[in-house]
C-alpha cells in the first residue's frame, strides 16, 4: 500500500512537471510572438508593410499602367516638428523607379531625433510596393528650425498585374507618421558640437545621406 | 507498518478530525474547505462588482450626467466590474468553487493530487482581489476597460500606478489560476476511482478537465502579454507603442488569443454543471454522452483560432476576415450538438421541475438567445456596424455573464444540500428564478434594441432618443438585483434554518455520480476507501 502511494505521488509530480512545461512554452510563445509578428507584417504585408528592394530596378520593366501615388503625413504630438509632403500625388508608371519628397522642419529650440513609421492603403498594395530607399529606414536629427527634404524612392512592382485583387487598385496611399526617437544621443551629441556656431536656420533641400547598410532598421 | 496504517485508518475514524478556528481556513488543504472559500469570495466580489454594474445602470437610467459626474470614475466602473465579474466571480465560482468541492467526489479521490498547491492557489487569488480593488484608490483608478487596450492603458493616458496594480492583479489571479489547473488535470488524469475510463467520466469532469487545459494555454499568454504592458509603462520597451516600433495593434492580437479561449474557460464549466442537472432532473442519462465531451474539446480545440472576429475593425484583408468569419461559425456547430443534446435528454424524461432545473433550463435558454447574436455578430460586414456598440454588450453578456450566472444559481441550489446538508426552500427557489430570469431579459434584451440604433459602450452619457430602452434596461437590472439580494437571504436561511438534507435529496433515478453516495453535507474526508461506481455503464452511449 505505501508503495503505490509513492508510485502515484512521483506519478502526480510527473503529470505536473509536463503540465508546467506546456505554461513554459506558451508564455515563451507570447514573446516569441513578437518578432514573429514583425516578420509576418514585412512578409504578408499586413497593416500596410511595405516592402524593401534592392538598389536594382526590377527586371520585368515598366508597365504601361498608371497608378496615382498619393502622400500623407502625421507627426505625433510629442514631437515638435512640422512634416509635410512637397507634393501631393504623383502619376507613376508600374515598374518605374520614382522619387519624392518630404519636407521636415524642426520648430523646436533644441535638436531632436525623429523616426517615422509607414505604411500604405490599401493593404492590398502592400505586397506591391517597395521602396528602394527612405529616410524613414534610418533615424533623422533636426537642429533647432532646421528644414530638411527628406527623400524617398520607390517602385510598384510589376508583378502588381498578376495579382486579380489589385485589378481594380488606382491610388495607393503612403502615409507616414514622425515620432520622437525614445533614444535622443544623436540630438544630444549635436546639440554638443553646435554650441559655438550660430544657430543655423532654414536650409533647404538638405539631401540625407543615404544608408543602405542599415535598409531594416 | 502496513498494517499499523491500515489498523490507524480503520480505528481512527478521523471524519471529524480537522483543525479548528481560522486554522481550519487559512491553512486548508481541504479541497470542500478551498471550495467552499472559493464560493464565498466569488460571493463576495460579485457584491462588489455588482454594485459596479448597479452605478452603471443607475447612471445610464436617463439621459445626460446624473450620478456620475467624473467620467473617468465611470471608466473605472465599467473596468472594475469585468475585471470582478470574470477573473474574481465566474472563474472562482464555477472552477474555483464547484471544481474543487465536486472533481474529487466525483472522480472518487479522497482530495486533490496537491492539496497545499491548492490552498496557495485560493490566496493568490485573494490577493490578486486586493490588488485589483486596490488600484481603484490610487491614481484615478485603471479606467482601461477589462480588454486593457494601448494606448488607453499606456503610460500617457493612465499615468498613475492604478493601471499597474491592475496589472499586477491579473499576473497573481492567473497564477492561482494555472495552479488550480495543474492540480485539476493532475486529479482527473491521475485520481479517478478504478473503472472511471475518460470515457466514463461525468460531463462535469470531462468540463473541468477541457477548462483547466483551456486556462494552461490561454493564462501565459496574457501573462506575457500583461508583461509586455508593464515594461512598455514602466521600462521604455516599446512592444505597443509605435514610436519604438510596436504596434498597439499587437496587443489587441496576444490580448484575444487569451480573451477568447477565456470566455469558453467561463462556459464550459457551466456547460459541465448543466448537463448533470438536466440529466439528473429528467431522470435519464445524458443524451450523446461521447458527444457532449467532444463537442465541450472540439469548442475548446476551434476556439484558439478565431480571436481575431473580436477585431475585425483594425483593417485585415478580405481573406483574414473571411477565414475568421468561418472559423467562428464552426464553432456553431459543437454548440448545437450540445444544445439538441440537452433537449434530446429531456425529451421523454420524467422531469421535475426544481429550482435547479429551471435554472439549467434557464442557461440553455440564455445562451441559444446570445448564440444567435453571436451568429450576427460573427460576420464580419455586420460586425463593423456593431463594433462597440450595445449590441455587443447584449450579446456577451447573454452568453458568458447571465447565462453562467444562471449556471452558478443552477449548481448552487443543485449542490447546496450537499455542501450545506440542508434544504432551501423550494417556493422561495422558484421565486428567486423567475425574478431572476425575468429581470436579465428585461434588463439586457433591450440592450440589442440599443445597438443596432448605435448607441455606443463605454460611454456615460447617450442623446434623448436612446432614453426608452435604457430606462427599460435600468428597470431590469433592479429586478435582477431584488433576484440576487433574494438569493443571499435563500442562502442564509438555508445554512442557518434548512431542513437536514438526505444524502441524496433528488432522487435516485438520474443520479449517476459519486457525490451522491456520500452524506449530507459531505463529510470532512470522503473517499477514503475506494469508492464503487454507481451503475457502471450508465455514461456509456445509448444503444
Amino acid at each position: 500500500m505505501l508503495n503505490s502511494t509513492v508510485t502515484k505521488k512521483t506519478r502526480n509530480s510527473r503529470t505536473a512537471f509536463g503540465l508546467l512545461v506546456i505554461v513554459a512554452g506558451m508564455g515563451s510563445f507570447a514573446y516569441a510572438s513578437e518578432p514573429l509578428y514583425r516578420l509576418f507584417c514585412q512578409v504578408t504585408g499586413y497593416g500596410g508593410t511595405t516592402q524593401i528592394a534592392d538598389k536594382t530596378i526590377p527586371a520585368t520593366g515598366v508597365v504601361e499602367r498608371v497608378v496615382s501615388v498619393r502622400f500623407d503625413a502625421n507627426v505625433n504630438h510629442k514631437l515638435p516638428w512640422r512634416f509635410e509632403p512637397v507634393q501631393k500625388e504623383i502619376r507613376v508608371k508600374i515598374g518605374e523607379q520614382t522619387l519624392a519628397f518630404y519636407e521636415a522642419t524642426n520648430v523646436s529650440d533644441k535638436p531632436l531625433v525623429g523616426t517615422a513609421t509607414f505604411n500604405v492603403t490599401p493593404y492590398k498594395a502592400a505586397t506591391h510596393f517597395s521602396k528602394i530607399d527612405c529616410f524613414c529606414f534610418t533615424e533623422q536629427v533636426l537642429r533647432p528650425g532646421q528644414t530638411v527634404q527628406m527623400p524617398v524612392s520607390f517602385f510598384i512592382d510589376p508583378e502588381i498585374v498578376k495579382d486579380k485583387d489589385a485589378d481594380d487598385l488606382a491610388t495607393i496611399t503612403l502615409s507616414y507618421t514622425f515620432f520622437q526617437d525614445q533614444d535622443q544621443s544623436a540630438a544630444e551629441e549635436l546639440a554638443a558640437q553646435t554650441t559655438f556656431h550660430f544657430r543655423e536656420t532654414g536650409q533647404k533641400a538638405e539631401r540625407l545621406p543615404a544608408q543602405t547598410t542599415d535598409l531594416n532598421g | 507498518m502496513m498494517d499499523t496504517v491500515q489498523a490507524a485508518q480503520d480505528t481512527h475514524d478521523h471524519h471529524d478530525h480537522k483543525p479548528t478556528g481560522w486554522r481550519r481556513w487559512a491553512y486548508s488543504t481541504n479541497h470542500k474547505d478551498i471550495g467552499t472559500m472559493y464560493l464565498c469570495a466569488a460571493v463576495f466580489a460579485a457584491i462588489i462588482g455588482g454594485a459596479a454594474s448597479m452605478a452603471i445602470r443607475a447612471e445610464l437610467a436617463a439621459p445626460g450626467l446624473q450620478f456620475i459626474s467624473d467620467t473617468q470614475f465611470y471608466n473605472v466602473m465599467v473596468t472594475a466590474h469585468g475585471f470582478i465579474m470574470v477573473f474574481f466571480v465566474v472563474m472562482p465560482a464555477l472552477i474555483g468553487g464547484f471544481g474543487n468541492w465536486f472533481i474529487p467526489l466525483q472522480v472518487g479521490a479522497p482530495d486533490m493530487a496537491f492539496p497545499r498547491m491548492n490552498n496557495i492557489s485560493f490566496w493568490l487569488l485573494a490577493a490578486a482581489l486586493v490588488l485589483l480593488l486596490a488600484s481603484a484608490f490610487v491614481g484615478g483608478g485603471a479606467g482601461t476597460g477589462w480588454t486593457v487596450y494601448p494606448p488607453l492603458s499606456n503610460s500617457d493616458f493612465h499615468g498613475g500606478p492604478a493601471v499597474d496594480l491592475a496589472i499586477l492583479s491579473l499576473h497573481l489571479a492567473g497564477a492561482s489560476s494555472i495552479l488550480g489547473a495543474i492540480n485539476f488535470i493532475t486529479t482527473i488524469i491521475n485520481m479517478r476511482a478504478p473503472g472511471m475510463t475518460f470515457h466514463k467520466m461525468p460531463l462535469f469532469i470531462w468540463a473541468a478537465l477541457i477548462t483547466a487545459f483551456l486556462l494552461l494555454l490561454a493564462i501565459p499568454v496574457l501573462a506575457g502579454a500583461l508583461t509586455m504592458l508593464l515594461t512598455d509603462r514602466n521600462f521604455g520597451t516599446a512592444f505597443f507603442e509605435p514610436a519604438g516600433g510596436g504596434d498597439p495593434i499587437f496587443w489587441q492580437h496576444l490580448f484575444w488569443f487569451f480573451g477568447h479561449p477565456e470566455v469558453y474557460i467561463m462556459v464550459i464549466p457551466a456547460f459541465g454543471v448543466v448537463s448533470q442537472v438536466v440529466s439528473h432532473f429528467s431522470k435519464k442519462p445524458i443524451f450523446g454522452y461521447l458527444g457532449m465531451a467532444y463537442a465541450m474539446a472540439s469548442i475548446g480545440v476551434v476556439g484558439f483560432v478565431v480571436w481575431a472576429h473580436h477585431m475585425f475593425t483594425v483593417g485585415f484583408n478580405v481573406e483574414t476576415r473571411a477565414y475568421f468569419v468561418l472559423a467562428t461559425m464552426v464553432i456553431a456547430v459543437p454548440t448545437g450538438v450540445k444544445i439538441f443534446s440537452w433537449l434530446a435528454t429531456m425529451w421523454g424524461g420524467s422531469i421535475e421541475f426544481k429550482t435547479p432545473m429551471l435554472y439549467a433550463m434557464g442557461f440553455i435558454f440564455l445562451f441559444v438567445v446570445g448564440g444567435v447574436t453571436g451568429i450576427t455578430l460573427a460576420n464580419a460586414g455586420v460586425d463593423i456596424a456593431f463594433h462597440d456598440t450595445y449590441f455587443v454588450v447584449a450579446h456577451f453578456h447573454y452568453v458568458l455573464s447571465i447565462a453562467t450566472i444562471f449556471a452558478i444559481y443552477c449548481g448552487m441550489f443543485y449542490w447546496l444540500p450537499k455542501m450545506s446538508g440542508r434544504m432551501y426552500s423550494e417556493a422561495a427557489g422558484k421565486w428567486q428564478f423567475w425574478i431572476t430570469f425575468i429581470g436579465v431579459n428585461v434588463l439586457f434584451f433591450p440592450q440589442h434594441f440599443l445597438g443596432m440604433a448605435g448607441m455606443p459602450r463605454r460611454i456615460p452619457d447617450y442623446p434623448d432618443a436612446y432614453a426608452g430602452w435604457n430606462m427599460v434596461s435600468s428597470v431590469g437590472a433592479a429586478i435582477s438585483l431584488v433576484g440576487a439580494l433574494l438569493f443571499l437571504w435563500i442562502l442564509w436561511r438555508t445554512i442557518v434554518a434548512g431542513e437536514k438534507a438526505p444524502a441524496n435529496p433528488w432522487g435516485e433515478e438520474g443520479a449517476n455520480t459519486l457525490e451522491w453516495k456520500v452524506d449530507s453535507p459531505a463529510p470532512f474526508h470522503t473517499h477514503d476507501q475506494i469508492p464503487e461506481l454507481p451503475d457502471a455503464g450508465v455514461h456509456q452511449p445509448a444503444e
